[in-house]
């Protein structure tokens, strides 16, 4: 087995810009999919019951139960497209979808 | 430029009889030759052959070809496979044949009309040397008696081909068939 | 000098090799099944040290390829015919990523009728995937024109892909004697590869073939336009470099005896060496010939055409590609786009097909052909210059219904 050899340039502490022909990008406008969300979800801790129905439904994976704390549900909003699966999936019905902006 | 024709069936070493030619013509006497090998459907008997273009300078032609200057051929029962191959010889075109019977070259000289045949009981030659019926070996010897290259360059060509243990058993059966060959 | 026989295969191998490729993905098939075959031996022995990856079709042998290059080695590929046409939609992936990756065609018609034999057609129908293409007239070329389209590739100024086409079996499985040059000098010539444009590396991420707008299409497709513009004088500059540092001379298009020629027939590939060696026995003969051989044929050297075809006027182009449905054959129709404002007559042949014999009498006839129309004697000339004269009765079957 040969180990694979990296023979472009040394990474550079100083990051430059370079141009680039063909279809490539180093910043992702577009991964920002939280910018994507209309309905936010919005939970209940009253009537939560802490199961994790809603992170194992979640397709994005950016729920986390975290029982020690009163607002048990945390939802990474960065990624949050709002897509409503986590309360339709709730046993208890503690998650609704509310309009975020305008 | 000399244009010759290898005949013989899948399984003989026709192809590997060229290849070891044009090493011995390009490396050991610093000619220059081109094997240009007719691949078909690929299997043992079926009649196959490779033609070779020598030269003592660099050669162009990169195509089959049409004028023999001699043919060898390895199966001495290629006359009854519907192999024609009158239309590619003329009067000075010389066969080397392998055949173990003076008669069935005497009816390939009568046959085809050829000048100068050059046969040997190749196979025989083989098996006594190399313990298979494989007589590419033995025939570049029986080519070697014609005079169109020297035994010497066969021999070193079939040790670079062969490798060094089956190397000298080919090139004994070579040397052998070498000094064998008859001419009619 | 040292000499070494080998055939087109091994010849490929030998210069893949000495390129020093890290990586290699190749899928058999014939006639290209020895490449693959040897490469394999060679990584096998330790001789060349690589990563072969197998694969499983050809379609994953270029992906593997390509995105293996973007990681930062040369890797290597090689295919035929029915493996080129699989490889199709990579071939884009490739040049449109700008990853300059050489790869042996070894030409093959392409199915159906199934055949094992040569013929343009596969590479011919990739002539506009992107992708620069080199034709080899014989085993020397095959192994000098894969060095040099590493060279030219990697051009910071072309980052192209470069296919380096052999005749399949006419070149693949003929033996010849070549010179193979030390490795330190090919080391000198092509040195070490770097990645230049983009580069696939977990500690400096990027991400490579995103989803392109048409408001940014056009112009990437524009930046290889002119990539294949600026390889024309590139490949012209490495010709030179190559010669002076390996002493064989290189051109574009090469014009054979073409300087007093009253006919030149254009011709690619292994048919050039037998259309020299008529073009001697007729000149013999008194009869004014020349030959004009397309070492490049992407990007396309009109310029060049035109400086040796400017003088003649009857011109006939040997197609071995059938062009099904165009007007002729793919370089016939390059050849006259290049020619439109030059007055001349420019004749297309189409023969060699399938493994067909481009035979001497074959390019006499044409030369004979060109002649008579040049001198006025005839007006049509035999298109499909070695069909059988009952073309559309090769076969009969025996049917029940």
């Amino acid at each position: 087995m040969t180990v694979m050899q990296k023979q472009q340039e040394k990474h550079t502490p100083k990051p430059q810009k370079f141009r680039v022909y063909g279809p490539v990008a180093t910043v992702y406008g577009s991964s920002n999919t939280g910018s994507w969300r209309i309905l936010c979800p919005k939970v209940d801790y009253e009537a939560c019951i802490k199961c994790g129905t809603c992170a194992r439904s979640c397709p994005a994976n950016i729920i986390d139960i975290i029982k020690e704390q009163s607002e048990c549900v945390v939802i990474d909003f960065d990624y949050c497209k709002g897509c409503g699966i986590c309360a339709n999936e709730c046993p208890v019905k503690c998650i609704s979808m509310v309009v975020e902006r305008g | 430029m000399k244009e010759i024709r290898f005949y013989g069936v899948g399984g003989q070493g026709v192809v590997v009889a060229a290849k070891t030619f044009s090493v011995a013509v390009s490396i050991y006497e610093n000619g220059y030759a081109t094997t240009i090998p007719a691949y078909g459907h690929e299997r043992r008997g079926a009649p196959v052959y490779a033609d070779i273009v020598a030269d003592n300078k660099p050669i162009l032609k990169n195509c089959f070809l049409y004028e023999l200057d001699g043919m060898m051929i390895m199966d001495d029962t290629l006359i009854s496979k519907h192999i024609s191959i009158e239309k590619f010889k003329n009067e000075d075109t010389f066969l080397v044949l392998n055949t173990n019977s003076c008669s069935i070259a005497e009816e390939y000289k009568n046959t085809y009309h050829f000048r100068n045949v050059y046969y040997v009981n190749a196979t025989a030659g083989a098996i006594k040397h190399i313990g298979k019926p494989i007589p590419n070996s033995a025939m570049l010897g029986a080519l070697a008696a014609t005079g169109i290259v020297k035994i010497e360059s066969i021999e070193q060509a079939i040790r670079e081909t062969f490798g060094a243990k089956a190397g000298d058993c080919n090139a004994k059966a070579a040397r052998e068939a070498y000094a064998q060959t008859t001419k009619i | 000098m040292t000499y070494k026989m080998m055939d087109g295969n091994l010849a490929a191998v030998e210069a893949m090799k000495m390129a020093k490729v890290q990586v290699v993905s190749a899928y058999p098939i014939t006639p290209q099944s020895n490449i693959a075959e040897k490469l394999s031996d060679l990584v096998a022995s330790g001789e060349l040290k690589a990563e072969y990856i197998r694969v499983e079709s050809e379609h994953s042998a270029l992906s593997v390829a390509t995105t293996a290059q973007l990681a930062g080695v040369r890797a290597a590929t090689a295919t035929a015919s029915n493996g080129l046409a699989l490889m199709h939609e990579v071939l884009g992936m490739t040049s449109g990523n700008r990853v300059p990756i050489v790869m042996p065609v070894v030409n093959r018609g392409v199915a159906a009728p199934w055949t094992l034999w040569c013929e343009h057609g596969d590479a011919m129908a990739e002539r506009d995937m992107g992708w620069m293409q080199f034709y080899c007239e014989n085993v020397q070329e095959v192994f000098d024109l894969i060095l040099m389209a590493y060279k030219a590739a990697e051009d910071k100024d072309v980052l192209t892909p470069a296919m380096v086409c052999l005749d399949g079996f006419f070149l693949s499985h003929s033996m010849q004697k070549i010179v193979v040059p030390k490795q330190e000098l090919v080391d000198n010539f092509i040195g070490g590869y770097k990645s230049q444009n983009t580069y696939l590396d977990t500690e400096d991420p990027m991400f490579i073939c995103d989803l392109t707008g048409s408001e940014e299409y056009t112009e990437m497709k524009y930046q290889q336009k002119v990539a294949m513009d600026n390889a024309i004088g590139v490949i012209e500059q490495v010709q030179r470099e190559f010669e002076e540092r390996f002493g064989r001379k290189y051109s574009i298009v090469e014009g054979y005896r073409t300087e007093d020629a009253d006919v030149v027939l254009v011709a690619l590939g292994s048919m050039c060496g037998t259309g020299k060696h008529v073009v001697n026995k007729l000149r013999e003969k008194g009869k004014k010939v020349g030959l004009a051989k397309v070492t490049v044929f992407r990007p396309f050297p009109a310029e060049k055409i035109r400086e040796i075809l400017s003088g003649t006027r009857c011109i006939g182009v040997f197609d071995r590609s059938a062009g099904i449905g165009g007007q002729g054959g793919p370089v016939w129709s390059e050849v006259c786009a290049a020619m439109k404002d030059i007055s001349c007559d420019i004749r297309n042949y189409t023969g060699g097909l399938g493994g067909r014999d481009v035979s001497p009498d074959n390019i006499e006839k044409i030369f004979d052909e060109l002649l008579e129309i040049s001198q006025g004697k005839r007006k049509n000339h035999t298109a499909w210059i070695d069909l059988k004269e009952n073309a559309m009765d090769i076969r009969q079957v025996i049917k029940n219904v």
